[in-house]
C-alpha cells in the first residue's frame, strides 16, 4: 500500500515540478513582480514636457502673492509630494513608509508657475476672456485665483474663514490643479497666522513632530526588529501560506480533472485503491508546495542577511510556518481534490471553487487587522476556527506580540481536526466522483455523496 | 480445476435502470471466455463489477479466490473500454509506472515491454510522448500496460475496437500467447467473429441478463447446419431453379450468390448434390453457424417482438468491422 502511495506521489511531484507552469509560477512570476516594482516608477516618470501656468491673483492683502510664489517653487512642491507619498504607503502597507523614503522618488515634471497680481477692482467675470484665450501657445496654461479678505482675516473673532475660488479652463492638467491647491492650503495657513499675529515659522516648527523608529523590546531581548519588519511580517507569512496552498490546491484539482477526462483513472483504479490514489496525490503536491516554500524562504532569508537583519527573524517562526502550511494545505488540498474528482472538465469546477476560494481569501483579507491587533478577542477567537485558524495564528505568531504557547497548540489541534474532516470528506467524494461523467454536481450533491457509505 | 472468477446473483442498477440482472458466471482457471452482446447489453458494467470499480447492489464477486478484485489487484491485468494515458508522459515512463503500481520491478518490466511492443509492431516508441502517438498506437500501448506484469487473470474490455486489421491480428497473436501461458482471459466484444475465433467459452448478455453460457465446441455441435451457400460459375445463371431442390424451404439471392435454407432434418449432402446437378457451381459450402445466428436465435426465442432482420441489422451496424 505504501509503495503504491509512494509511486503515485513521486509521479505527481515530478510531473508538476518539471512542468513549465510550475517553473513560471515559482521563479518567473516573482522576478516579473520585482521587475515591475522597479519599472513602474520609471514608467510613471516618463511624462510630458514641462508646461507653464500663468496664475492670475485677485486679492487685497498684498503679501499673499509672495508666499504663494514661494510655495509654488518646484523644489518645495517635490518635497511636499514625497512627504505625502510616505504617509500613503505607510497607511496602505504598514512598515513600508521607510522604503518609500529610500526608494528613488518618481521624477515629477513640475510645471513652471508664474504668479501675477491683477489690479484692484478686477473681477472673475471680467477675466474670463483672458482665462479661456486659445492663442497662448501649446505649453501655456492659465488659472485664476480669487481670494476675498475674509479668507485671510476672520470677519469676527471665532468665525469661520471665507473660501477662495480657483477658476481654470478645461485644459489645466489635474496634476497642476492639485499642486496649486496644495500650495494655496499652505499659503493661506501662513497668511492667516500672520494676520492673527503669530509667527508662521515658529508654528511650523512647533507642529512638526517627526515619527521615531520604534524599537520593540522583549523581556528576553531577542525580538528587536524594527517596527517596520514587525508590521510587515504577518503579511509576508500570510502571502507565503496563501501561495503555497493555492499552487498545491490548483495543481491537485487540475491533475485530477486531467486523469478523469483522459480516462486514465480507470487504469489507475485497477492498480490502486481510490484512497491510495488520493493520498499519493496529496503527498506529491505537498512536496511541490514545500519546494516552493523553501525557495521563497531561502530567498527571504538571503535578502534579510543582505541587510544584516537575519538575527531579527525568529527561526521558530519558519518552523511554525511549515507546520501550519502542512495543515492548511491538507484542508484546501483535500477540498480541491474533491472538486477535481467531482467534475469532468475545468470549466465545471468554477462554481464549486467559489466557496472554497472564499474560505481561502477570508483569512488573507483579515491578516492586516490581525497583524495590527493580535490580542483582540476577534483575533483570539478566529485562531480556533478551522479552516482559517492556521492563517490567523500564523499572523499572530509573526506579529509584535505573539500568542501564548497554549493558544498555538490549541489552534494546531483544532486545525488538524479540521484537516481530518476535510480529508475524510474528500475521500468519500473522490471515490464516488472519479468514475462519474456528465453533469457537474452541486455542493449539496457532494455532501450527499459524503454521507453515503 | 480452480476457479478464477465466480459471480453469484450479481445485480446492479443505475437509478431506475437495471444494468445487470441476476448474473451468474464461473470462469475456470486457464479458460478464455468471451463476453458478447450488443452495445449497451451490460458488458462493461459486468466487467467493472468484477474489477470492483463498481460495487454490486446484490450478490457476490469472487476473483482469484479473493472476496474482491481489490485484494488481487497485482494479479489482474485490466484494459478498460475507455482508454486513457497521461498525454505528457513518455511511453516507457507510463508503462513503468503501471508496472510499478502492480509491484513489478523495472528490471523485469523493461525487457518485457520492449518484447511486447515489438510483437505489436511498435518498435522504438518507449521514449516518445503519449500525445505524439496515434489512437491505435496508444491502444496497443495500453494493452501492453495491462499484461506487462504477467497477470493470472486478464480482463479486456473491447480489446479490438478501433484497430486496423493488421493490429487486430498482432493483438490476437499476443492474446493467444498469454492463453498458452495459462492466463485466464475474459474479454468482451460485440464483434461475434472475434469471440468465435478466440474463445473456449461464450457468455452472451442481452439487456443485462445472461442468455447463453456454453463452451464453443458444444455450441457448434448443438446448432445443426441449416444453410447452404451457392455461387454459380456463370454469374448470369438463373438461380430460381434451386428453390425446387427437395429439402430447401427458402432461397435468398444476394451479390450473385444464393443462400438456401434447409428444412429441419434434411441431409445437406443430398441438397448439395442435387443443386450442383441443376446449376454449374463455382463454390458450394455449408454455412457455419455463427454466434450472430445463435444470438439472433436466442433473442428471437425470448421476445418475439423483434424481427430477425432488424436484429441482424442492429448487430451489423454495431460491429461494422467484421474482422
Amino acid at each position: 500500500m505504501f509503495n503504491r502511495i509512494r509511486l503515485v506521489a513521486t509521479r505527481e511531484f515530478l510531473t508538476t515540478v518539471t512542468s513549465k507552469g510550475f517553473l513560471i509560477g515559482v521563479f518567473v512570476m516573482p522576478l516579473i513582480g520585482l521587475a515591475l516594482t522597479f519599472a513602474i516608477p520609471k514608467i510613471m516618470a516618463q511624462r510630458g514636457a514641462q508646461i507653464t501656468v500663468e496664475v492670475a491673483l485677485i486679492e487685497s492683502s498684498g503679501t499673499l502673492a509672495d508666499t504663494l510664489r514661494r510655495e509654488l517653487d518646484p523644489e518645495v512642491i517635490i518635497a511636499r509630494r514625497n512627504a505625502g507619498r510616505r504617509a500613503a504607503m505607510e497607511q496602505a502597507a504598514p512598515g513600508t513608509g521607510d522604503m518609500a523614503e529610500k526608494a528613488p522618488a518618481p521624477q515629477l515634471t513640475v510645471p513652471k508657475f508664474i504668479v501675477k497680481v491683477l489690479p484692484a477692482g478686477s473681477t472673475a467675470d471680467a477675466e474670463k476672456g483672458w482665462l479661456t484665450a486659445q492663442d497662448i501657445g501649446e505649453r501655456a496654461r492659465r488659472a485664476l485665483l480669487v481670494v476675498p479678505p475674509e479668507a485671510i482675516t476672520q470677519a469676527s473673532p471665532g468665525a469661520d474663514y471665507g473660501l477662495y475660488q480657483l477658476y481654470a479652463p478645461r485644459n489645466l492638467p489635474e496634476d497642476a490643479e492639485d499642486m496649486l491647491q496644495d500650495a494655496m492650503r499652505v499659503t493661506l495657513t501662513t497668511e492667516r497666522l500672520r494676520a492673527g499675529g503669530l509667527d508662521p515659522a515658529l508654528v511650523q516648527k512647533a507642529t512638526h513632530v517627526p515619527q521615531p523608529r520604534t524599537v520593540v523590546v522583549a523581556p528576553d531581548g531577542r525580538r528587536q526588529a524594527p517596527a517596520g519588519l514587525n508590521r510587515a511580517l504577518p503579511f509576508i507569512m500570510g502571502i507565503l501560506l496563501f501561495m503555497g496552498v493555492m499552487i498545491g490546491g490548483q495543481a491537485l484539482m487540475t491533475s485530477t480533472i486531467e486523469e478523469k477526462s483522459s480516462r486514465v483513472v480507470e487504469v489507475l483504479l485497477a492498480a490502486v485503491s481510490p484512497l491510495e490514489l488520493m493520498w499519493g496525490k496529496l503527498l506529491g503536491q505537498l512536496g511541490v508546495g514545500l519546494v516552493m516554500m523553501s525557495v521563497y524562504i531561502t530567498l527571504g532569508v538571503l535578502a534579510l542577511m543582505q541587510f544584516a537583519m537575519f538575527g531579527l527573524l525568529d527561526p521558530l517562526l519558519i518552523l511554525w510556518l511549515l507546520v501550519f502550511f502542512l495543515v492548511a494545505y491538507l484542508v484546501f488540498g483535500a477540498l480541491m481534490l474533491a472538486i477535481g474528482a467531482a467534475v469532468s472538465q475545468l470549466a465545471d469546477a468554477q462554481s464549486l471553487m467559489g466557496p472554497v476560494m472564499m474560505l481561502l481569501i477570508t483569512p488573507y483579507i483579515l491578516t492586516p487587522f490581525i497583524g495590527r491587533q493580535p490580542d483582540s478577542t476577534f483575533s483570539v477567537v478566529a485562531s480556533f476556527i478551522p479552516p482559517i485558524s492556521p492563517f490567523v495564528i500564523l499572523a499572530r505568531l509573526a506579529s509584535s506580540s505573539p500568542p501564548p504557547v497554549w493558544q498555538v497548540l490549541l489552534s494546531l489541534a483544532v486545525s488538524v481536526g479540521g484537516a481530518c474532516i476535510a480529508v475524510w470528506f474528500a475521500a468519500k467524494v473522490f471515490r464516488i466522483g472519479l468514475l462519474l461523467h456528465g453533469k457537474p454536481p452541486s455542493f449539496g450533491t457532494l455532501i450527499k455523496w459524503a454521507r453515503m457509505s | 480445476m480452480q476457479t478464477a472468477l465466480k459471480l453469484q446473483g450479481v445485480e446492479k442498477s443505475f437509478g431506475e435502470q437495471k444494468a445487470v440482472t441476476a448474473l451468474e458466471l464461473t470462469v475456470p482457471s486457464g479458460e478464455t471466455c468471451g463476453l458478447i452482446g450488443p452495445s449497451g447489453a451490460g458488458k462493461t458494467t459486468s466487467i467493472r463489477l468484477i474489477m470492483s470499480i463498481l460495487f454490486p447492489d446484490a450478490g457476490t464477486v469472487e476473483v482469484l479466490g479473493q472476496a474482491s478484485a481489490l485484494q488481487a489487484k497485482d494479479r489482474i491485468g485490466y484494459l478498460p473500454e475507455e482508454r486513457g494515458v497521461y498525454r505528457k508522459m513518455k511511453v516507457w515512463a507510463f508503462l513503468k509506472y503501471l508496472a510499478g503500481l502492480k509491484g513489478m520491478p523495472e528490471a523485469k518490466s523493461q525487457p518485457r515491454a520492449k518484447e511486447l511492443l515489438a510483437a505489436l509492431g511498435l518498435d522504438d516508441i518507449l521514449q516518445k510522448r503519449c500525445e505524439d502517438l496515434s489512437k491505435g498506437m496508444l491502444q496497443r500501448v495500453q494493452f501492453v500496460g495491462s499484461i506487462l506484469h504477467q497477470p493470472e487473470l486478464l480482463i479486456l474490455d473491447e480489446p479490438f475496437s478501433g484497430l486496423d486489421p493488421v493490429s487486430v491480428r498482432a493483438l490476437k497473436g499476443v492474446i493467444s500467447a498469454e492463453r498458452r501461458r495459462g492466463t485466464t482471459i475474459l474479454f468482451s466484444t460485440h464483434v461475434m467473429a472475434q469471440a468465435e475465433e478466440l474463445c473456449d467459452r461464450v457468455v452472451m448478455i442481452h439487456k443485462g441478463r445472461k442468455v447463453l453460457d456454453e463452451p464453443m465446441a458444444s455450441l457448434r455441435r448443438r446448432y445443426d447446419p441449416t444453410r447452404v451457400l451457392f455461387e454459380p460459375l456463370d454469374a448470369n445463371a438463373s438461380l430460381a431453379v434451386l428453390r425446387d431442390v427437395p429439402g430447401v424451404v427458402s432461397l435468398q439471392q444476394r451479390d450473385g450468390e444464393a443462400e438456401l435454407s434447409l428444412a429441419k432434418g434434411t441431409d445437406p449432402a443430398a441438397v448439395i448434390r442435387e443443386a450442383a446437378a441443376r446449376v454449374v457451381p463455382a463454390r458450394i459450402e455449408i454455412a457455419r453457424i455463427t454466434l450472430e445466428d445463435v444470438f439472433v436465435g436466442i433473442v428471437r426465442g425470448q421476445s418475439g417482438a423483434e424481427s430477425e432482420a432488424a436484429l441482424r441489422q442492429h448487430l451489423q451496424g454495431l460491429s461494422g468491422e467484421k474482422a
